[in-house]
């Protein structure tokens, strides 16, 4: 196995952040998919990789309930590199109030263009772990700075409006 | 939010998806048009401005950047770029997590630096042994040489000098002049 920064991460790597430049290419990706396949074809894969992919960590946040879900996104914003991220436990949700979003920061720096949905890939992709782990994902914000929930099921949440996710412009 | 640490887990299960969705075509179509088109442009540039010194600073900074322990050697001579991996990063995130969900990753390595160096004006000599170990030596198109003699570019580094360089059961891939994923021998 590899050694281990966090227990919370279910794939772990022998260094203690990751690679930026890897940013280029989640963007190059999602351009190429959204070219391709257009907007339903993006959000199908990533409700694929959230299911399939991510299927550890959805276990784990079955299993763990919401500290199991704090603990995750701590680790993760961990190996992140440049991620300024805070993680708040709250009894019946978590929040993620992410003040500066390693992705967008690091693109930008670059003079890379996120795609126009980019933000959105936040809410797709974490709605569908969130679902397999029977609790409810919300986003709010955008473009380098979010705040993201994380709820049990029963909580009453209003629905996702995907207005209240900004798009990235130019 | 889709993360780099583990960037190598979730860019292998996209290849299985893509060859679900669109067959092999579509595998081949993402690493040539989203990885060297568009992710890599920043290789693309420096190789073609510069040629070989321009592949010592852009493996040189990425190599260390994906790898900080080290697991690759870089060697050069007149007209031939040489790397040797004894510990792949990517390769080697994926064994000890044990994912799998394309047949063989270690093609995308070929897919998007293949017809990347081709349009620099390269050709590749190449051998994987799917297990993380692997070496590469790009040479301007036409020139002669290729499959150089054990040590004779990277000394002592060469992966095919290592112990584990053919384990039992492992299965080398061989590239002569390539710049296309497909174009191996078994």
């Amino acid at each position: 196995m590899a050694t281990p920064t966090s227990g919370s991460l279910p794939y772990t790597d022998t260094k203690p952040v990751g690679s930026a430049d890897f940013y280029f290419a989640i963007n190059s990706t999602f351009r190429f998919i959204l070219g391709r396949f257009g907007r339903d074809g993006w959000i199908r894969y990533l409700t694929d990789l959230g299911t399939g992919y991510y299927a550890p960590v959805n276990t784990q946040w079955k299993q763990g309930g919401l500290p199991a879900v704090a603990a995750y996104w701590r680790a993760f914003f961990a190996a992140e590199p440049g991620a300024v991220v805070e993680v708040v436990e709250h009894p019946d949700r978590v929040e993620l109030s992410v003040r500066e979003c390693p992705l967008i920061k690091h693109l930008r720096a670059h003079g890379r263009e996120p795609v126009r949905e980019f933000c959105q890939h936040c809410y797709h992709l974490g709605s569908a772990r969130a679902g397999a782990a029977g609790l409810t994902m919300r986003l709010s914000g955008g473009d380098g700075a979010c705040v993201h929930t994380y709820a049990r099921s029963a909580t009453n949440l209003p629905a996702q409006d995907l207005n209240q996710i900004k798009e990235n412009r130019p | 939010m889709i993360g780099c640490y583990d960037f190598c887990g979730h860019y292998e299960w996209t290849f299985g998806w893509f060859e679900r969705v669109g067959g092999h075509t579509l595998v081949r179509a993402y690493w040539d048009e989203a990885i060297n088109q568009d992710s890599q442009t920043h290789a693309r540039d420096l190789i073609k401005a510069e040629g070989i010194p321009g592949m010592l600073k852009y493996w040189g900074h990425t190599l260390t950047e994906e790898s900080p322990e080290l697991g690759f050697t870089i060697s050069h001579q007149k007209d031939v770029f040489r790397i040797d991996f004894h510990d792949c990063p990517s390769r080697g995130f994926l064994l000890r997590n044990e994912l799998k969900n394309y047949r063989d990753y270690c093609d995308h390595c070929m897919g998007w630096t293949g017809p990347m160096l081709k349009d620099c004006g390269f050709q590749i000599d190449h051998e994987h042994n799917h297990c993380g170990q692997c070496w590469w030596e790009i040479r301007p198109t036409g020139t002669p040489g290729g499959h150089s003699p054990v040590g004779s570019v990277a000394g002592d580094k060469d992966s095919r000098l290592l112990p584990n360089w053919l384990p039992p059961g492992a299965r080398l891939d061989r590239y002569t002049k390539a710049n296309d994923p497909d174009q191996k021998t078994l």
